[in-house]
């Protein structure tokens, strides 16, 4: 009977907190919206089943070895915890909080005393500490980007750039939104918190993961699923947007068609890219570094092997752990806040202003020069590829049935990713330096 | 005070922020379009030097007989005016 009693109490449904299986519900939401709705499926399953995995209780598989024994709460466990990070109480609930508060050093002594008494990592906790952690899941996926794209429509046309730089003040103005709510006492985000939300706007995954896991470890659950699900919603969110700031005679500029790029230049703009990051912004190195490494592999031709490994094999395996370890920041104590609610909301806000500037920025430039610009290619800029540049050129048929805007809407679209790792490594120097 | 200097902070970070990318992306366009015009000035001879000997040696193997053709066509030509 004692033996049946503790199998019970060991249950996963006896533990089962209300935290817990609502996450859980959140979860099979992602997994439903991935599987029948289609929303970034590659990112979205491993990611929900990720957070499955991270909410069954008692598994742990989301803690570190310290946050294990802290929940299991021996006494003398706690005690010798207790000394490690030096604090004066033994009481668990706040020992949790306690144990990241203390700076590294004290977490991994910490660490430390836990292992000793047979605690280990749970299995995400392992893979975000190797994965996001380290950051290199988002710098290899970025990578992967760089090879499959091609500069090509952003070389014949640079101007282009001007629009990808446009649809980046969707990131600083949420940025505002951000503090201002927080100002006003609605919610309660630092100015770290408020740049990681804003990168939201630059529609990009890999980027936003990167500024979260450096700026804001705490929110990158919630930032990572806002992002993925608003990227699929991009043809939802951006065409009303679009109507609304063009008329109709402007919808149907035909754009002069792009000169052909030789080969030389697309070998040399990685590398000038390069330069001119190490020149101005070292800290958008790391994401602009391995962007161009991959364009480069890509455009040299002298590499398809690895060019080919980046852009296929690698970024799938990397996703993988990418997706799992953001799951495994989708636990109850972290995500059920009302914080994620403003993110949501504030990411939304971020991509309708990100698009609205793009096109209000193709408009300018319409005006000013001499060649065409359809507004309808701004939006693209945006990152987001090739969603952005897709419904551009969608709704550019839909009023004039011959108007091919697709190459056009490339040029901001990939001016768009380097506009939001430009971005990015404004904020991590401003804030992170 | 404290929510004032958290706005003054994201105002800040929205200038600072805004005005670097537009300085970067901007430089990259002149520095894109310098590129182009150089590589396309340098890179351009290439091909012609490499177009010139094919059209050359080509004819060269066939060159009598192409002789043979153009003035027959030449003689057809004149001819049949």
């Amino acid at each position: 009977m004692e033996q049946l009693l503790s199998l019970w109490q060991g249950s996963g449904l006896y533990n089962m907190g209300l935290g817990q299986l609502t996450m859980i519900f959140i979860c099979l939401l992602l997994l439903y919206l991935a599987i029948v709705k289609n929303f970034e499926p590659l990112l979205l399953v491993p990611i929900g089943f990720g957070g499955l995995l991270a909410n069954i209780p008692e598994a742990g598989l989301a803690l570190s070895a310290a946050e294990q024994a802290i929940h299991f709460a021996k006494p003398e466990v706690l005690a010798a915890i207790a000394q490690a990070i030096d604090v004066n109480t033994t009481d668990p609930e706040a020992l949790k909080h306690l144990v990241h508060e203390q700076g590294p050093s004290a977490y991994a002594a910490a660490q430390a005393v836990a292992q000793d008494a047979g605690y280990t990592n749970g299995m995400l906790y392992s893979f975000y500490s190797v994965a996001i952690g380290s950051t290199i899941a988002p710098l290899l996926i970025f990578m992967g980007v760089g090879a499959m794209t091609d500069f090509g429509p952003l070389l014949a046309n640079p101007k282009t750039l001007f629009l990808g730089a446009a649809a980046q003040f969707g990131i600083f103005a949420t940025v505002l939104g951000a503090v201002g709510m927080s100002a006003l006492g609605i919610m309660d985000f630092s100015v770290e918190q408020a740049a990681a939300i804003g990168i939201i706007g630059g529609a990009d995954g890999p980027t936003s993961i990167y500024v979260a896991s450096l700026l804001a470890p705490e929110l990158l659950g919630a930032i990572a699923v806002a992002s993925y699900s608003y990227m699929a919603l991009v043809p939802l969110i951006q065409p009303p947007i679009m109507r609304a700031l063009t008329t109709p005679e402007e919808r149907k500029i035909q754009m002069v068609q792009l000169r052909t790029v030789s080969k030389a230049e697309k070998v040399i703009f990685p590398i000038s890219l390069l330069i001119l990051v190490a020149l101005l912004l070292p800290d958008a190195a790391p994401l602009l570094g391995m962007f161009c490494f991959g364009n480069l592999m890509k455009e040299s031709g002298v590499v398809d092997r690895l060019s080919d490994t980046a852009q296929n094999a690698l970024i799938n395996i990397v996703t993988i752990f990418l997706g799992l370890s953001v799951g495994s920041k989708l636990v109850a104590d972290k995500f059920l806040a009302l914080e994620t609610l403003g993110i949501m909301a504030l990411g939304i806000v971020a991509f309708g202003i990100g698009t609205a500037s793009g096109v209000l920025m193709a408009k300018i430039m319409n005006k000013v020069t001499k060649t065409p610009v359809n507004p309808l290619i701004g939006s693209a800029g945006v990152s987001a590829v090739p969603m952005a540049a897709r419904v551009s050129n969608k709704l550019g048929l839909e009023y004039n049935p011959h108007n091919f805007l697709l190459m056009h809407a490339m040029g901001p679209n990939v001016a768009g990713v380097i506009g939001s790792a430009v971005a990015a490594g404004v904020m991590i120097k401003y804030l992170g330096g | 005070m404290h929510s004032s200097e958290l706005i003054s902070e994201g105002i800040n970070l929205m200038l600072f922020g805004m005005g670097f990318v537009f300085v970067f992306l901007t430089l990259l366009v002149a520095v894109t379009s310098f590129m182009s015009a150089t590589v396309n000035k340098l890179v351009k001879p290439a091909p012609e030097a490499t177009n010139k000997p094919a059209p050359v040696s080509a004819p060269a193997a066939g060159n009598d007989e192409l002789i043979a053709v153009m003035t027959a066509a030449v003689h057809k030509y004149r001819s049949g005016k």
